[in-house]
């Protein structure tokens, strides 16, 4: 597999503090993959995804040591505008990933590509290409104040896809959303796996990220704690010292296999746990 | 009940012979005519050109809030700079009336008559500017005459402020009325209710400030070496050119006439 993001020994400390907001990290993400992060607040999560998009260094001040290298290019050497076309960012809060100078989602939508120099012929037709895989080609014309958190939340991925990145970063992009705007958002991210993009998010919703994860980094204190796919992560009964709650599928599985009802692979999605419950009632 | 408002601008689409100049017009409007209206040596031009401007926006559809605007601004200004200058300026030297505790001087009053003008001038040009101007074309406009696109973001970001305030001021009033505090009602109240509305109005802005800052950085915002471009077209019109040439003669004839007049005093 091509290897898109390299992360070595990254360590951060923002300027006015004194403890490390991630230490020694290291993880790779191959092309194409669904990499999740995990971990209790304040384990370093946002501060890796600043990271990963280099507004540490360059917007968030301190001292870094290590490098994280996206495309062949390392963080450390390049700006945050430049690598807006190779790794984009969705923040966690929609309405702040607007611009507030546009009057139009396709406006909103079009925004970095101005900033980096397309043709307005060319805007008009990723503007409408996007539009209709966030599924927001209705709301064209509308203003993005007038969008539903959910509905600003794909306009902000779309904004962020549009300068056509290898791969997204998503920091709890789902956290501030009612369940339906959370799903509708899920849905698009996941498209857009479909179609080939990297994606790496950060999330609290296990059950999501037993069903999507190929890999899963663990964070705790800012340090890592294990790297490795969903099956390694939630099976290994020590993840709970760290405050991660494995989805209750998996510890459907689990405790189907403690009574000795279940003896298959661990159950990290609703099928296979009521695959287990009912191969359990058989017997 | 209160509802947050979701305008982003001071723009309103109107369809009008005036949305449709070219921002860059507006621009020369704002100057030429404001320059000019400070530089005649009589107020009457000044009035002149409020009326100008009334008409301007009768033709934009936006008469009555033009109109309210002026009166709304112009009442109160007048009355202050009659007071500072109709009373207490050094220049009075000729009396019109006496108040008992100061006297009103023609020479004072005069020169706050003709700053008044001057103000509504600039102010009412401004405001039928962007009221009529998209703000995306107003900034691929300036952009397209040489301003820097930074630059052209602070403009958009200044304009649409006080909206974004506005939005944002209704939305904490409404969290504080859920909490049990009276923010309407008498003139005191809304005063008392002044300081629990500011404090999270500005507090909430700033944080929103650095993740705004951030979500341009990912969006190429400063990407050195390009050239920016604009999802919107703007075109200039030969009308277009027509008028900031009009406007241009207009103040410079207004700028000699002035220095004439002058020496000939």
């Amino acid at each position: 597999m091509n290897k898109q993001l390299e992360v070595s020994n990254l360590s951060f400390r923002y300027s006015d503090t004194k403890q490390k907001a991630i230490a020694d990290i290291n993880f790779t993400v191959d092309e194409g993959e669904f990499f999740c992060i995990i971990g209790q607040n304040e384990s370093g999560k946002s501060t890796l995804c600043s990271a990963l998009v280099g507004l540490v260094p360059f917007y968030f001040t301190g001292k870094m040591k290590g490098d994280v290298v996206v495309l062949g290019e390392n963080t450390r050497k390049s700006s945050v505008a430049t690598l807006a076309s190779k790794i984009g960012f969705v923040f966690q809060n929609p309405f702040n990933q607007l611009s507030y100078t546009t009057v139009s989602v396709a406006e909103e939508l079009a925004y970095g590509l101005g900033n980096l120099g397309i043709e307005r012929e060319e805007m008009h037709r990723r503007v409408e290409r996007i539009a209709g895989l966030m599924r927001v080609d209705h709301l064209l014309n509308k203003s993005p104040l007038e969008l539903s958190g959910g509905q600003v939340q794909r306009v902000a991925i779309g904004s962020a896809f549009i300068m056509q990145p290898k791969i997204l970063v998503l920091d709890e992009c789902t956290t501030q959303l009612d369940p339906l705007g959370s799903e509708e958002v899920f849905d698009v991210v996941k498209a857009l796996n479909g179609e080939g993009i990297t994606v790496i998010m950060a999330d609290h919703d296990m059950e999501r990220v037993a069903r999507c994860a190929d890999h899963i980094l663990v964070l705790d204190g800012g340090k890592q704690v294990a790297v490795g796919t969903p099956a390694e992560i939630f099976s290994d009964p020590s993840i709970r010292q760290h405050s991660i709650e494995p989805p209750d599928f998996v510890t459907i599985g689990r405790r189907l296999r403690e009574e000795g009802l279940y003896s298959g692979d661990i159950t990290l999605t609703e099928e296979a746990a009521i695959t287990a419950a009912k191969g359990a009632l058989v017997r | 009940m209160l509802m947050a408002k979701k305008k982003t601008s001071s723009y309103i689409p109107m369809d009008s012979p005036i949305d449709r100049l070219h921002p860059m017009v507006k621009i020369y409007a704002i100057f030429c005519l404001g320059i000019s209206a400070l530089v005649c040596p009589t107020f009457i031009l000044s009035y002149v050109l409020v009326i100008f401007l009334f008409i301007v926006a009768w033709k934009a559809k936006l008469f009555k809030k033009f109109a309210k605007f002026i009166i709304g601004f112009a009442i109160p200004i007048t009355v202050m700079l009659l007071f500072i200058h109709g009373l207490y300026s050094p220049k009075n030297v000729t009396y019109i009336a006496n108040f008992g505790f100061a006297r009103l001087g023609l020479e004072g009053t005069m020169y706050a008559i003709k700053l008044v003008g001057g103000l509504l001038v600039f102010l009412g040009s401004f405001l039928l500017m962007t009221t009529t101007t998209h703000p995306g074309k107003l900034v691929t406009a300036l952009i397209e005459s040489g301003m820097n696109p930074k630059v052209g973001y602070l403009v958009l970001a200044s304009l649409n402020i006080v909206p974004q305030m506005q939005r944002r001021m209704i939305i904490i009033k409404e969290a504080q009325m859920a909490r049990g505090v009276e923010v309407e009602g008498k003139l005191l109240t809304r005063a008392t209710a002044f300081i629990p509305l500011i404090g999270p109005l500005v507090m909430s802005s700033l944080v929103d400030v650095q993740e705004r800052g951030m979500t341009l950085e990912t969006r190429g915002f400063g990407a050195k070496g390009v050239k920016t471009t604009s999802y919107i077209e703007v075109v200039e019109r030969p009308v277009d050119r027509l008028i900031k040439r009009l406007l241009v003669v207009f103040l410079a004839i207004t700028v000699v006439a002035s220095i004439l007049a002058r020496l000939i005093r």
